[in-house]
């Protein structure tokens, strides 16, 4: 991508409503947040599962490969397919399909943390066991441990803290073998 | 000091001096252990009693009930869980009901009410299992016999404030207490849902009643409490239709 087609890309978001705009094309990474990033994050937080995070696939190349099963299963955690079958041009960029997902169990809030002074109870290179609590999913002040149904070691932590999640959420990306 | 009126809530009593949250503790328990059904950890003194996240509550040494009730609500779905916070809330206000005659409320979700002034505060913490709930810990604060509250707090009150006599025996509140909340959870796991959602209206604080709100984003609005969505959330009605709001989303103004 050309400095001027960033230029550009600014230009078109900065006349739409968007709050952020993420790509990734092989190595290059592009994240941009608009003005209205920080209103719209606690606006969101307000209004927790009403709002839904804004759709940016209309536009964006999906950060993750989409290698969701297609059906949803009411467990917190699922298995991604197995990686034996993933093209090779995916070497060079992360292969995530070795890894696997925690999905959030419902729509809430999500905090990776008890309160505010805690540390978090997963971080990226944590190795989590089977039945650990990951985070905290609050819905009505109802607050919800969710535990991992799987061990291995945190690669990645999709959700920013206090941000809405919805039913079937990728939360964290785990390493089996980490 | 077991509770002899109930059939498992207060069954397993433990009582601490002193504890940071009887929340912590009783996620703790069940972090180590597999206390029974109905075990309840109370504390004389709360040093670090938990709101929600990024909030406090705060209770003098030996005046009020801090206490936290572990439950194992495995029939209820983990998308159906506001039933919990109805049927818990409904317990407290009975409780509270029980003892002052003026009108005791549940202000949505779940506070409860004398008159206006917040009595009590629910905060509940569930471990998942999958798609339904797993274990259960209900922490319960009400004010009993505390008369002075710090002015950080809006409009605190306390049973001994809206009764005439001059000591409210602790125990008997707690008593009472588990009682109630008993009541309220076979109910739950009697199914007797709709029993509970439609008292848990009748007693809504501000329910059906004219009175002026504000939403997040600072617009101010009179509306009319007009019930719940199935998730909890709070239906107003007002002259542009009915709105749904989340707990954040809406003010009380007075």
């Amino acid at each position: 991508m050309t400095l001027k087609e960033i230029q550009e890309l600014i230009k078109l978001l900065n006349k739409s409503d968007l709050t952020e705009f993420k790509m990734k094309d092989g190595d290059f990474e592009l994240s941009i947040r608009t003005k209205h990033y920080e209103k719209t994050r606690i606006q969101a937080i307000s209004t927790a599962s009403a709002q839904p995070m804004m759709p940016i696939s209309s536009i964006a190349t999906p950060f993750v490969p989409p290698a969701a099963p297609s059906s949803p299963s009411p467990a917190a955690t699922q298995d991604l397919p197995a990686s034996s079958s993933a093209p090779a041009e995916q070497s060079d960029t992360e292969d995530t399909s070795k890894y696997l997902q925690i999905k959030s169990p419902m729509v809430g809030t999500f905090y990776r943390s008890s309160s505010p002074e805690k540390p978090p109870y997963a971080k990226v290179g944590d190795r989590i066991e089977k039945n650990s609590v990951v985070c905290i999913i609050e819905a009505m002040k109802l607050f919800n441990e969710v535990e991992s149904e799987i061990g291995g070691k945190i690669v990645k932590v999709m959700v920013e803290d206090a941000q809405p999640v919805e039913y079937d959420q990728v939360l964290f990306l785990v390493d089996p073998k980490g | 000091m077991q509770n002899r009126n109930t059939l498992f809530i207060g069954k397993v009593l433990l009582n601490y001096a002193s504890l940071e949250s009887t929340n912590a503790s009783a996620l703790e328990l069940l972090s180590k252990s597999n206390p029974s059904e109905g075990t309840v950890i109370s504390a004389y003194e709360q040093t670090i009693g938990r709101g929600q996240i990024g909030s406090s509550w705060e209770s003098e040494a030996g005046k009020n009930l801090t206490l936290s009730l572990i439950l194992y609500p495995k029939f209820i779905p983990v998308r159906h869980q506001f039933i919990l916070n109805q049927a818990i809330a409904l317990g407290v206000r009975d409780t509270v009901a029980a003892f002052v005659d003026s009108e005791v409320t549940v202000k949505w979700p779940n506070d409860i009410y004398i008159r206006g002034h917040k009595t009590a505060g629910i905060l509940i913490q569930n471990q998942l299992l999958g798609s339904n709930l797993q274990a259960c810990v209900v922490g319960i604060g009400l004010n009993v016999n505390q008369k002075i509250f710090s002015p950080a707090l809006s409009n605190p009150t306390s049973l001994l404030l809206n009764v005439t006599s001059t000591l409210l025996d602790l125990g008997s509140v707690q008593e009472e207490l588990f009682i109630q909340l008993e009541q309220r959870y076979l109910q739950l796991r009697g199914g007797q849902e709709a029993k509970i959602q439609g008292e848990y209206l009748q007693y809504m604080y501000r329910y059906g009643t004219l009175a002026d709100y504000e939403r997040a984003d600072g617009t101010r609005f009179r509306g009319t409490i007009a019930g719940l969505t199935e998730t909890g959330k709070l239906l107003v009605r007002h002259e542009h239709g009915t709105e749904a709001f989340e707990i954040k989303g809406i003010k009380f103004l007075a």
